[in-house]
Order: structure tokens, then sequence, then C-alpha cells
């Protein structure tokens, strides 16, 4: 009898699950924004997002437990699996290669910018395991998951700026809080074998619709390229996963080597001449163009930002116009697609840069000082707007770079002001293990550049910690600077951070020991000779001989 | 695994691709590759710890070798080596004793059918003779003292591409498809010293099989074709071919070594030798074993008469 409640039970919600999954809409959606930028190169982002209704994170005490079974149509399985095995909440991974410019460029349209692989995660606590293995067990599925050695972010990478990395979506309010971790590794490398895995999450993988453009020998090529996976939980609509891929193209580097090529043909055609070398299209950035729709996908745009005050053709003619953004729905468009724009205008490049910056505030941030031990990082923040801008200021290094707080200055015009800097929050590294976390509130006065400053020490490495290419030195993760939108910071609670700006990575010089043979072959045959050579001199200039003490009784041994 | 970022490299003029040949025919990276262990992550201990199967539980399974004594496993290793060893990241080798002992444990946990062994580096030839586990067929570039040349220098960007070894292994097996009856008899005979400019080995004594009756499709060949078909619509063009899986593809590079295990777990049948056939076998050994002795006996007793 209990078996057969038991049995009946069961089927209950199994019927009820699948209704549910039935009620649950999965939606697609795909976007592709391309931009022209003031240099003449051409940002295009592409934005797949799949959103799953009514689905919340699993929670954090159920870990232990079965989980209910995962069927999805077409949610990736892949990645589904691996957050829900170790119960995350928000996830944004990224992994990025090039320097982007803020201040030609402006601010990217997904935010995680930084040079190299960079992972973020809030986990809610409590259940079986812990924070620590969860986040172990994460990076590891991870780095299976895209080809990337993102196990190697181990506890020397990882931090916890939660001042810094606000979650994007919402947190379930659960009994225990929910924790951040955070580790970026600035040497990773981006290339064909992360895309595979990439494209592999979409529904129509790249056979069809926009992301048939991604083609990797074109994307690789380009001057910076990025991309990122995302996932977060809004209340209202569910568990979100947003992939992207973002890359800035130069049409004026193909097309000054297509030029290159017509030369020497000694036959310009037609098109040649009337060309200009700034115009682009999808054959021309990816070497490929749209041949199928993508039928799972509930929208599919194109957007176009068009120039302000410029001459330009765009072929087709787009759906629709507004705000300077042209938008192309594929459901209108007849396939195969391939926009074209065109520059009527000859592209003159820019002798003297815009003054105006994209961005309020332009960072710049070196390491000082030519020796193997000791250094200073100084970073000039510079602010473009008239009025004064507060922004948040995050190093996360690791051990190898010690920080020296005491010696934190903040310099306006050669002037100390220590005023300019508040709500200083600081943990320290652990030799061999921890690395730093800086957070601080920067206050920027208007039009003006100031210069902070902090004397740092290298580590002296175990001879085991060094990389396989010790003479290249260790690339240490960019710093974060986010502007306030407010100008005020109001609690991590309420997300009033600007967009985030990364700075370039850099790349310190550690002392390093010759590996080669011919070094232990001299130690070892100094050592043997010094050795000799310190006895027979010895045996030959000492003189030893035997010294009687005869004690007598008015003298002690201290006396001889 | 690779440890080197070849094709993304910024000094690569060719992004994405890692061309086999200067004139750019074929590209062994392909455009959907995956590649498991990189950069830092090739190290010796990895390389044993995947093959022997002793890795942390929490390592996803795209980073295992999950065979069992069904599978057979090709490996194929390339790099700068020597006399039974070989470079990995230019700051450690595995050596050939290394190899052969991971090959015995994998025996013992019965963790392959048989293995077909690859090398391609200088003096590769003695990577292979520390081998004692059974069904290891094992064939090399170059024998002791010897050089492994390159082949084909590309100008444009200043390297050479492929090894010549590689090249001519390379050029043999893509002649071969899926069902093709080549066997591993027809491969080593392919081998020319002329061309290759090193005398290329073969180890077949610990394999059981003739090798005119091994065929080259036992350890090659298990890409899955996989084709997405647009969905049914009344007049519909030709389906968009020409996807073919994944290509495991093992790239030379300058510095650091790039090392493949492909594994073929498509194999139904162990052909296991009759015992006549292994009586035989084993009478062989032992003759040519007391063969041995005795003319070392004779060379030992000349020796000393004189």
């Amino acid at each position: 009898m209990r078996h057969w409640l038991r049995v009946s039970l069961h089927l209950c919600i199994s019927l009820t699950y699948v209704l549910c999954t039935e009620a649950s809409n999965e939606h697609f959606h795909e976007k592709l924004s391309l931009r022209s930028l003031r240099d003449g190169k051409v940002a295009s982002t592409f934005t797949f997002t799949t959103v799953l209704n009514g689905v919340e994170p699993r929670h954090p005490e159920t870990l232990g437990s079965k989980d209910a079974s995962q069927h999805y149509n077409v949610f990736p399985l892949a990645l589904g699996q691996v957050l829900r095995e170790y119960g995350v909440t928000e996830l944004h991974l990224s992994m990025n290669a090039g320097k982007w410019n803020y201040e030609q460029w402006g601010y990217p349209d997904e935010l995680s910018a930084g040079t190299g692989a960079e992972l973020w995660v809030w986990m809610g606590e409590g259940g079986p395991l812990s924070i620590e293995q969860r986040w172990d067990g994460l990076r590891n599925a991870l780095s299976g998951l895209f080809c990337a050695s993102l196990a190697t972010m181990d506890e020397q990478r990882t931090t916890s700026p939660s001042m810094t990395f606000i979650p994007e979506g919402a947190l379930p309010i659960w009994n225990r809080p929910h924790l951040l971790r955070h580790a970026s590794l600035p040497s990773e490398h981006v290339c064909t074998e992360n895309l595979t895995p990439f494209l592999k999450l979409l529904p129509c993988k790249s056979f069809s619709g926009i992301a048939s453009l991604l083609n990797p020998h074109r994307l690789f090529d380009s001057d910076w390229h990025g991309m990122g996976i995302h996932v977060l939980w809004h209340p209202d609509k569910g568990v979100e996963i947003r992939l992207a891929f973002q890359s800035v193209s130069d049409p004026l580097r193909v097309s000054r080597s297509k030029r290159r090529g017509m030369c020497l043909s000694l036959k310009p055609t037609q098109s040649s001449s009337t060309k200009s070398p700034q115009d682009w299209s999808f054959r021309s950035l990816f070497n490929r163009q749209i041949d199928r729709q993508c039928p799972v996908a509930r929208t599919s745009t194109i957007e176009v930002a068009l120039p302000v005050n410029e001459a330009y053709s765009l072929e087709p003619s787009p759906s629709t116009v507004e705000l300077n953004v042209a938008r192309f729905y594929m459901t209108n468009e007849s396939v195969p697609l391939d926009i074209n724009f065109r520059w009527p205008a000859e592209f003159t490049y820019p002798v003297n840069p815009p003054s105006q910056s994209l961005v309020p505030l332009s960072v710049q941030r070196t390491l000082r000082g030519s020796s193997q031990a000791h250094g200073q990082v100084s970073v000039h923040l510079r602010n473009h707007l008239d009025e004064s801008v507060q922004a948040m200021y995050l190093e996360t290094m690791p051990w190898l770079v010690l920080f020296y707080l005491h010696t934190l200055q903040i310099k306006l015009d050669d002037a100390p002001r220590d005023d300019l800097i508040s709500n200083i929050s600081y943990i320290p590294s652990i030799l061999h293990s921890r690395p730093t976390t800086l957070q601080a509130l920067i206050t920027v006065p208007p039009k003006a550049t100031i210069r902070l400053t902090m004397d740092v020490t290298k580590a002296f490495l175990r001879y085991t910690e060094h990389p396989p290419d010790a003479q290249r030195g260790w690339d240490l993760p960019p710093a974060v600077i986010v502007p306030l939108v407010n100008g005020t910071l109001r609690g991590p609670a309420q997300p009033s951070l600007g967009s985030r700006i990364y700075t370039p990575i850099l790349l310190v010089d550690l002392a390093t020991p010759d590996f080669s043979m011919p070094y232990n072959v001299i130690i070892f045959t100094c050592t043997v000779l010094a050795f000799l050579f310190g006895t027979i001199f010895n045996l030959l200039t000492r003189k030893f001989v035997i010294v009687r003490l005869t004690l007598n009784p008015g003298c002690t041994v201290h006396d001889l | 695994m690779l440890a080197d970022d070849a094709a993304c490299n910024s000094r690569n003029k060719f992004a994405g691709s890692v061309y086999a040949n200067p004139g750019r025919q074929l590209d062994l990276y392909g455009d959907n590759i995956e590649v498991d262990y990189r950069g830092y992550e090739v190290t010796v201990e990895n390389f044993i710890r995947v093959l022997t199967g002793r890795v942390p539980p929490s390592l996803p399974r795209s980073k295992r070798l999950l065979t069992d004594s069904n599978s057979n496993i090709f490996v194929y290793m390339t790099g700068h080596g020597g006399n039974e060893f070989l470079k990995f990241q230019d700051n450690e080798e595995i050596s050939a004793f290394d190899i052969a002992d991971a090959f015995e444990q994998m025996y013992q946990k019965k963790r392959y059918n048989e293995i077909f062994f690859m090398i391609d580096t200088c003096q590769a030839n003695t990577m292979y003779s520390k081998f004692y586990s059974p069904n290891i067929l094992a064939t090399g570039s170059s024998v002791l003292d010897e050089s492994s040349y390159s082949h084909d220098n590309d100008y444009d960007i200043g390297v050479s591409v492929i090894d010549r070894y590689t090249h001519y292994v390379l050029e043999f097996l893509e002649g071969i498809n899926k069902t093709s009856h080549a066997s591993m008899q027809d491969l080593f005979n392919s081998y020319d010293v002329g061309k290759i400019h090193s005398h290329p080995g073969v180890r077949d004594d610990l394999f059981k099989r003739p090798l005119d009756k091994a065929l080259i499709t036992d350890f090659f060949g298990g890409v899955a074709q996989a084709e997405v078909f647009p969905p049914v619509e009344p007049q519909e063009g030709t389906p968009n071919s020409g996807e073919d899986g994944i290509v495991d593809v093992d790239v030379d590079l300058d510095a650091g070594p790039a090392v493949g295990v492909a594994n073929e777990t498509t194999r139904a049948q162990m052909s296991s030798p009759d015992s006549i056939h292994s009586w035989t076998l084993h009478a062989l050994k032992e003759l040519r074993a007391w063969a041995c002795l005795a003319v070392v006996g004779i060379l030992v007793a000349f020796s000393w008469s004189r």
C-alpha cells in the first residue's frame, strides 16, 4: 500500500514537473550590434540570450540530495548541469585578448573587457558542500567545458571583492547569505578551441542565424576579441544565460592589404576605385553571410549604429530606424543576408586624436622600478568631466607582488591629497597562498589628474613555483575602476555602480634562477674547489701546535 | 595537449590556422577543434595522470582518457627529444621508462586493448625501446644518434611548418578513408628513408597480431559524421554537408611538445590469437633466446681461447 502511494506520488510529481516545463517557455533571442568607431574600426557584439522562465537557481541546501531531472529544448544542457551541480546563482566568465581602448572606443557592450580570463560567481552559502569545494568543482567543470585553463585559478588567485563586483541580476532570499568568488587569469589566451564549445551551447550552433557569422579565422584576427558567458537570475523572468562574443575589426587594415594586392595586379576594378577603406560588410568582416535563419530564435535582430552628421549608405534598407540605430529583423529579411555599410567620403586618420574621451575617467597603471626586489605601482586617473567623479578602485594582486599600504599616496599636481581616498578595504596577501584585495573609494576633482603610488616588493619564489617560461615574467591581473553613477556609494545591495573600466595587465619580472645545467655544474664545481682549496690552504699556512696548560695556583683559565 | 598557442599567436599571419604545408592546403586547426590540456597544463605529470587515470574526482570528463579493455589508443608525441627522453615545455622531460611504466600500469588496469604509439623527435626510436607491456605497436621517426628533420619552410610565417616524418605519414593517412582496408604494414612500407632523411623504426614484438592484418582504421577513423538537417519544408535544397565532427590532429610546434591521445572505442571484438599461433610464437621466441645464448657463448669461448 505504502509502495503504491509512493509510486503515485512520484507520478504526480513528475506529471506536474512535465506540465510545468511545458508551461514555462524557454526563449532564445539573438542579436548582433555593429558600430563604427572613431578610428575607423568596427566593433561587433554577438549576444545570444536564453531565458528559462519560472526557474529558480538551485538551493545549496539541496546539493546533497538528488536533483530534479533537467530537460531543456534550447537552454544549453551542458551548462545547466554545471550550474545546478554546484548551486550557482550568478556566473560571469569572460575570455578576452587584446587591450580595449576605452578613450577611443567607449565602453564595450559587455563590460568584462579585462585581458585574459576572468570568472566571478555568486553562490548561496549553506548545504553539505562548502563554498570553496563548489568553487573548486565549478572551475574544473568550466575548464573542461570551455577548453581553458580555468582550473588553475586556485586559492592563489581567488578573491572576494564584493564592493566592486555586485550582482547584475537578483539574488534569491535564502536564510544564508550569498558570497562572491572572483579570480582572473591574465595570461590565458583565447582561440578556436574556446569558440568551439561556445558554439555548441547555442541551439542553432553555427549552422544558421546570426551565429553563422562567427568565423574563427576572422574573429581571432581582429584587433580585440572576447567571449563571455553570463548567467543571471531575475525573479520575474527566471534564469537567463547570455552568451556574448565581441570583436573589434579593422576594415582599414584588411582593405589596405587588398589594395596592395590590386596594385600588383595592375588592373584596378571599377568597384575598387569607388570603395572607401572604411566600408564594411559581413563578407569583409567575417568572410561569411547569413544563409539561413535560426528557426528557434524568438527574435533575431541586427542593430547598426548610424553615424551622426556624416554621410553613409546602408544596404539592404533596414526594417526600422530610430535614434541613430538601424534595425534589421531577420524574419523580415530575405536570406542570404549581407549588410553593406559604405562611407562616400574618404577616410582620413585623425592626426590628433579627439581630445574628448568617451569614458569619464581614463586610467593608466604602471609598475615602476628596475630592481627585481622592489618597485612601485603607479596609477594615473584623469577626469574628463567638469564635475568631480567618485570611483571604486580595486586591485586583486597575487602574492607575487606585495603591497605596502602605508606608502599609499595620492597626489594632485605634486601636492599630497590624502582626503581624496576613503573607504579603504584591504586584505593583505599571505605568501604562497592568498592574493591581496585592495578596494578604495577615490575622488577625482574635475578636469584633473591624480597620481596614486604605492611601494611594492616582488616575491622571491621557490624553485618549483616558477612557470616553465620563467624568464618571461608573470602577468598581473588588471585593476578595475568603477565610476559611481550618482556620485555616492550606497550599500552593495543597491547597484549604483557604473560601468567597470579595466586597466591593461602588467608584466612583473621576478628574480629567476638560471635553470640551466651549466649553472648547477659551476656551483657544484666551485663548492668542491673552494672546499679543497680551503682545506689545503689551512694545512699549508696554519701551524698546529699543542698548548699545554699548566694550571698555576695564582692564575685562572681566563688569564690564558 | 598543446603547449603553445600557435594558431592565435599574434605573430601568426593566418589567425586560427596551423597549416601543414606552405601552400596552405591543409589547415590542421580547422573550425571546430577542441584542446583539452593547453599552456602550462601540459606537464609530464598531467600526461601520465591522463594515461593511468589517476586524476582528482572533480576533473571533467573531457580531460580524462575514458578507455577500457576494448579501446584502441593512438598516442602521438612530437617535440624536442633525445636519447630516451622528450622535452615538455623546455623545462622538464619524460623518459622512455616513464612512458613504459605508464603503459604497463594501463595494461594492469585494463585501460586498453591495443596501443599504437607514434613519435617524431630526434632519436625517436629510443623512446619506445623500454616498452614491456603487451599489445603495443610503436613507430618512430629516427634511430639513435640521428636527427629528425623538418619538411617545409613557410616564408610568409618564417618557420618550418611540419616535420618530414609527420608530413609523409600524414600524406599517407590523408588517402585513407573510413572503409579502407590498408594495414599497418602498408603504412610502414610507405616509409622512404630518402624522403624522410632519417631511419624510421617499427617495434612490433609486443604486438600480437601480424602487421598486415592490423588495419589502420583500427586506430584511426573514429571520426563521427553528424549533419544537422533544416526543418522539413516543401522544397528544400541539399543539406549543408561538410561538417565532419571532431578531427583529432596533433600539431607539431616549434618549442613545446604536442601530445595527442586519440581514443577509438568503436572496435567491437578483440582478435585474440588462437592457441596454435601463440604456441608457435612462444616456441619461436624460446628458440631465438637459446640461439642468442649459444652465439654469445661461442663468442665468449672464442675470445677466451685467444
